[in-house]
């Protein structure tokens, strides 16, 4: 994929949040894409159409992450109410609610077959919640943690998260080992690239940094955003050939994933680029700024 | 269709002319009858020409509803409605439900009654009342339920018996009997009456216009039932009751102690019901009025919810609502009254008969601003250099030529620039001291003492000069900026003069030609800089930023944006300089002021510059701060390993196969704050005994200037054995139980014996350290005693066999040459402790890196029921045969320290981003290994593949060694 293949071009806009936006994630086949945000609600669009389908409201405070099984029928979603949802998508309503963090739930995901949720809290903590059982309370407590988790990632035998005390950390379900992979800087948001090989992370040191997951080695650093105080996703394109991520000034930036060479950068929102999440098939991604809209770039 | 096959329901609708006609007919036949026939014959029939009597069989005769059950709608079961629900609506017969209808027209205007004409006595009218109560009682809300008791219920028109008295000349109140009390009671009622008069028209004289005939009006009648109550208790006709509106118990009198506040509460309630007022309006207002206080509070939200903005709004709301509610309704009805009302209302705690004074003693003193002079400039301006004791100074001696004696001039110029520098007290000192030496007469004012006098004052001019010269670097910031010139330049870049010229005025200024041709020769900014103190001499650009940074640190004033050429690098390699320099800058400080202790500047040096080479960069040769990237690179990311044991419905859930399946659960995480503590505690110490000998050592044994590879050899057993001694001082008192049941202090004990029957030249620490060990191996082979733990000396489950006894040696030798050369890096530490993110050689780095991983691999040692077994069965032998034991316990040794040191480099990397919290469950987690390993002799594949990792850790270490 060239560079002018790049989703550069604003399809649609997507307004109805009442102030920031905090995420907003694609559902598995990219046809839908899942918001929330500051107002306490999450928001199902069609980003394709621009139209809003549904609210969902039971958070009591600001909602950090959400996440949707691939069937599209749960959604699980966290926030400030130190409170993990797990929703169910047609009706509305909240299945269970997942009690335990001592504090803010900054990150959540569904494991492969949507049977365990994992979170990662400012508690220092990442949390699996078991989706199949009634058992509310946590199946695991990971806490090796040294500060706040902000974000997490699942494959179908490890959880990894990032944490502000630098570290990636690997936990292999199979081989029953973790591996923490220091970078010296606060770690922000992690990404895994689609091939499973590479865990891009984004830095406060306004560096995002590629990853080898077998031996740990650093990749490649790319560099020109700002990210110095706010949790900025980035995430890999769907081809993996290139990087993209948000700046605190409001532009979008993709870089090369080889060279580490800027590739485009443009301005998108008026105010931090919170959010970045690409489709994954097309080429085409949604952005999410604390200006409260939600943007659909395509080609 | 016949007409039985038809079904019909309802009643068929009676035509027209059937009814008619019989009704005509019955018509005609009574009239016909009732003439002509006899009264035997004749019948009666209603008005629809209906029979009325019947036979017995028949029905007997019909009344109302003819035929029927007796109502007009026919047959209808009674609903059953329960007395107890609405016991009110049980339905009372009277005569009128069994009447027809003519008999009820018959009955109408025939019930008898007095006329109000005649009401002599007054009952018709009492009944009056009394209905007209109860229909009251209906629309206002009362505080006592149900109807009006009658006895309180009096008839308010007079009975035509009291009429009658009136006429008669009696009077409300007056006893019948009595006429002698009369005319006491009429001269009291007088007097009362214009007493009431003067007080009224006083308040209205009060009142700012007031409506003196309402309030007069009103005063009386309230007035007059009172007094009356008093006077004549039975013949009192109450004109108006007081309604009870308030919600307080029978009887209770709020107002009881505070009877003033009750004539406010009354005025307010009487403006309200004054004669302009609706009745509706009077009960909206004692609605409110009554419940005004508690208004507020209504609106609240429920006191478990969080207070929000609007929450708090609403209650800003309640009052204005209350308040505004009240002036509504008195703007309506009285806007009079409503003027004095609000005053009183508005002001609280003015009390009737008292007034708002409008002239006061009491007055807030202000003090007034003090006055800024016309002239005055918001902004300091600093006319030239500060000089503080310039208004002390003495007139500067004059300038004398040097006496002919070079030694002497020199001998001058030195004490003179020592005591510019000290002070007088240096002075006194040596004049105390050299009283008899001729050479420094001149201080006793003898030869030379003029020209001592000059040179002193200009020393000291000098020293000041120094001391408040802004830095040369911060020209752009500081105020000396437009005093920039060629000599301050000179200066800044160290310029050596052209000449001293003697031409040249000594003036009373500051700028001394002496003076700037002194500092000429060597910068300023770096006079008082030993030679030694450049630990950056190979990086002249790095040198200078550190001289700048130096300068910063010691002397203050406005830092500059942009440090001379740092400006290029990134944020990360600054950040890492300023470590640096940090780091070098306390050394420096350190050979300062280690001038009195045994330490020489040139020593701290060294140890700065061995310092210097481990955290900035591996190789001398790469000095560039794009290097320093890489180096941080090379840095992070670190990769760390840890063993993690998953939850069974984690594993399930994933679908995955617990890696720990049928393995004992792990023990309950403590964390127990005796470990940290213990641990800090008697970690820190270690060092600082060691330090200044293991500098000493480090210096002897060719320092480590001479490149990383060179140390390297030593490093790696300096690595394990800084660990030994910290192991003995640090683990040991963790906790006893390890100390005991683990083999680690045993296989230690044991090799302290060996190290120390080959190497009796020991330092004092580790003999001590071999002392405990011995005692504690001492104290653990009597507990095996007593437990009386006999064992077949099988051999453990590892046994050495791939180590040949010349490796061991190796082991051996390793160990006793490290006892001198470990000391370094334990001095060390608390460097790399310190630092946040200290840059470290790559080496160092690697083989932290490597010795990480030997560890991961090492760290399964025997289950300890095992160990029990092996250390007796190693104990006999080590009495039996000496070398043997030697051979498998330092075998053991080995790998016990390089576990250790796991220890100590987990702490290294750890001491950058963990806190102490997460330190001590790293340690736990360790300890959990130990656990966990128990449960390891089932498998004896993974237990040889340890054997091979251990060979194989074994045989690399080797490797680097040679």
């Amino acid at each position: 994929m060239s560079a002018s293949d790049l989703p550069t071009k604003e399809a649609n806009v997507l307004k109805g949040h009442e102030g920031a936006v905090l995420a907003a994630r694609f559902n598995a086949d990219g046809n839908y894409c899942l918001s929330c945000g500051k107002d306490r609600t999450i928001r199902l669009w069609n980003p394709h159409r621009g139209i809003h389908i549904k609210t969902y409201k039971s958070h009591g405070r600001e909602v950090r992450d959400v996440h949707v099984t691939p069937d599209n029928s749960k959604l699980i979603s966290c926030g400030g109410d130190r409170q993990v949802f797990y929703w169910d998508v047609s009706t509305g309503r909240v299945i269970r609610k997942f009690r335990g963090h001592e504090s803010e739930v900054n990150a959540v995901k569904f494991s492969e077959y949507s049977s365990v949720a994992v979170s990662a809290g400012y508690d220092q903590s990442l949390r699996t919640w078991d989706c199949r059982s009634h058992n509310t309370e946590p199946i695991q407590i990971i806490d090796t943690f040294a500060d706040s988790v902000m974000s997490v990632c699942l494959t179908k035998t490890e959880i990894i998260a990032g944490s502000v005390d630098g570290t990636v950390r690997t936990f292999d379900i199979r081989v029953g080992r973790e591996i923490s992979d220091n970078l010296g800087q606060p770690v922000n948001c992690i990404s895994l690239s689609n091939d499973g090989n590479c865990i891009l992370a984004s830095c406060l040191d306004s560096t995002l940094r590629l990853l080898d997951r077998t031996t740990g080695e650093l990749l490649q650093e790319y560099k020109g955003h700002t990210c110095r105080s706010f949790k900025l996703d980035c995430c890999l394109t769907n081809t993996d050939a290139h990087i993209t991520g948000g700046s605190e000034d409001g532009y979008i930036y993709f870089w090369d994933l080889v060279d580490a060479t800027v590739v485009s950068r443009f301005r998108a929102h008026a105010s931090v680029v919170t959010s970045v999440s690409y489709h994954p098939k097309d080429s085409c991604m949604v952005t999410a700024s604390v200006d409260s809209t939600i943007r659909v770039w395509k080609t | 269709m016949d007409e039985r096959d038809l079904v019909f329901y309802g009643t068929p609708i009676e035509r027209e002319e059937e009814l008619s006609s019989r009704k005509k007919k019955a018509v005609a036949e009574a009239s016909g009858q009732l003439r002509t026939l006899p009264t035997w014959k004749q019948e009666v029939r209603d008005e629809e020409g209906r029979r009325r009597f019947h036979g017995a069989f028949t029905g007997g005769y019909s009344a109302g509803y003819y035929n029927t059950v007796g109502s007009k709608e026919g047959w209808a079961p009674q609903t059953f409605t329960s007395s107890r629900k609405n016991r009110a609506e049980v339905k009372q017969q009277s005569i009128l439900n069994f009447l027809d209808d003519d008999e009820k027209a018959d009955m109408e205007g025939r019930s008898l009654a007095t006329s109000t004409q005649f009401d002599t006595f007054g009952f018709t009218a009492s009944e009056v009342a009394r209905k007209q109560a109860d229909k009251e009682q209906d629309k206002r809300p009362s505080a006592i339920p149900g109807p009006v008791p009658d006895e309180l219920v009096l008839p308010a028109a007079e009975s035509i018996g009291v009429k009658l008295l009136l006429k008669m000349g009696w009077r409300h109140g007056r006893s019948i009997k009595d006429s002698s009390t009369d005319s006491l009671y009429d001269a009291r009622r007088e007097a009362r009456k214009a007493f009431i008069a003067f007080s009224s028209s006083d308040d209205t004289k009060s009142n700012i216009d007031g409506d003196a005939n309402h309030e007069n009006d009103h005063s009386n009648s309230l007035e007059r039932p009172v007094n009356d109550d008093n006077l004549s208790s039975q013949y009192t006709a109450l004109n108006a009751l007081q309604p009870k509106q308030d919600l307080h118990g029978l009887g209770y009198d709020p107002y009881k102690h505070a009877p003033e506040f009750r004539e406010k509460k009354r005025s307010r309630v009487s403006g309200t019901q004054g004669p302009g007022n609706s009745k509706a309006l009077t009960i909206s207002d004692n609605l409110f009025g009554s419940k005004s206080g508690k208004a507020g509070p209504g609106f609240g939200i429920g006191a478990l919810e969080e207070y929000d903005i609007e929450d708090e709004d609403v209650y800003t709301t309640a009052y204005d609502f209350e308040d505004t509610v009240v002036q509504e309704v008195e703007d309506s009805s009285k806007p009079m009254t409503d003027h004095k009302h609000r005053l009183t209302w508005k002001e609280p705690g003015i009390l009737p008969g008292f007034k708002v004074a409008s002239i006061s003693d009491y007055q807030v003193e202000k003090f007034n601003a003090p006055e800024v002079p016309k002239d005055f400039v918001p902004r300091h301006k600093f006319a030239g250099p500060l000089k503080v004791e310039d208004k002390t100074a003495v007139p500067p001696p004059p300038d004398v030529p040097p006496p002919q004696d070079s030694n002497m001039k020199v001998l001058i110029e030195g004490v003179a620039t020592l005591v510019g520098r000290c002070g007088k007290l240096f002075e006194d000192l040596s004049r105390e001291k050299n009283q008899s030496n001729p050479s420094f007469g001149f201080l006793m004012g003898g030869n030379g003492h003029e020209y001592y006098e000059r040179k002193l004052w200009e020393a000291q001019q000098k020293y000041k000069d120094q001391k408040k010269l802004p830095l040369p670097s911060d020209g752009k910031s500081s105020q000396k900026t437009e005093k920039m010139n060629a000599e301050n330049r000179g200066k800044i870049l160290g310029e050596r003069p052209l000449e001293r010229s003697s031409s040249s005025l000594v003036s009373p200024d500051v700028n001394l030609q002496s003076n700037l041709s002194d500092t000429f020769m060597k910068p300023l900014q770096f006079s008082e800089l030993p030679e030694v103190s450049k630990p950056f001499k190979d990086n002249s650009a790095k040198q200078e930023r550190f001289q700048q940074f130096l300068k910063e640190k010691y002397k203050g004033g406005l830092r500059s944006g942009d440090s001379g050429g740092a400006s290029n690098m990134s944020e990360a390699a600054r950040a890492q300089e300023r470590l640096d320099f940090e780091l070098a800058a306390e050394a420096l400080e350190k050979a300062n002021r280690g001038q009195q202790s045994n330490l020489s500047a040139q020593q701290s040096m060294d140890f700065l510059t061995s310092a210097g080479m481990q955290f900035t960069s591996a190789g001398v040769e790469s000095k560039d701060t794009l290097d320093k990237d890489f180096e941080m690179k090379k840095m992070y990311p670190k990769r760390e390993e840890y063993q993690w044991r998953p939850s069974p419905v984690l594993c399930k859930r994933f679908d995955l196969v617990d890696p720990y399946m049928g393995k004992l659960p792990p023990p309950p995480r403590m964390r127990g704050k005796i470990d940290s503590l213990v641990f800090k505690a008697e970690f820190i110490p270690v060092p600082r005994i060691e330090d200044k000998t293991g500098q000493n050592q480090n210096r002897s044994s060719g320092g480590l200037q001479s490149s990383a590879q060179g140390v390297r050899d030593g490093s790696a057993d300096e690595e394990e054995d800084e660990v030994v001694v910290e192991f003995e001082n640090v683990e040991r008192p963790v906790d006893l139980y390890k100390a005991i049941f683990s083999d680690d202090s045993d296989e230690e004990a044991e090799t302290s014996k060996v190290s120390k029957v080959e190497d009796p030249e020991k330092k004092v620490e580790v003999a001590n350290a071999t002392l405990n060990r011995l005692m504690a191996g001492d104290f653990l082979e009597s507990l095996g005693k007593e437990l009386g733990l006999e064992v077949p000396p099988d051999l453990p489950p590892y046994s050495h066999t791939n180590q040949n006894p010349s490796a061991l040696e190796k082991e051996t030798t390793g160990l006793n040459l490290r006892d001198g050369s470990s000391v370094k890096m334990v001095a060390e530490v608390p460097k790399s402790m310190d630092d946040q993110s200290p840059p470290r050689g790559k080496l160092d780095e690697v083989k932290v890196v490597k010795i990480t991983e030997e560890d991961r691999k090492q760290e399964s040692p025997p289950p300890s029921e095992d160990r029990m077994d092996r250390r007796h069965s190693k104990r006999q032998r080590r009495y039996d045969n000496i070398s043997d034991s030697y051979s498998s316990s330092s075998g053991d040794d080995s790998d016990q320290d390089r576990y250790s040191s796991k220890s100590k480099g987990r702490r290294k990397k750890g001491s950058s981003s963990r806190d102490k919290k997460s330190s001590s469950s790293r340690k736990h987690s360790r300890r959990r290994h130990h656990r966990g390993d128990e449960s390891r002799e089932y498998s004896s594949s993974r237990s040889s593949r340890r054997e091979k990792d251990r060979g194989e850790s074994k045989r690399e270490k080797r490797k680097r060694r040679d």
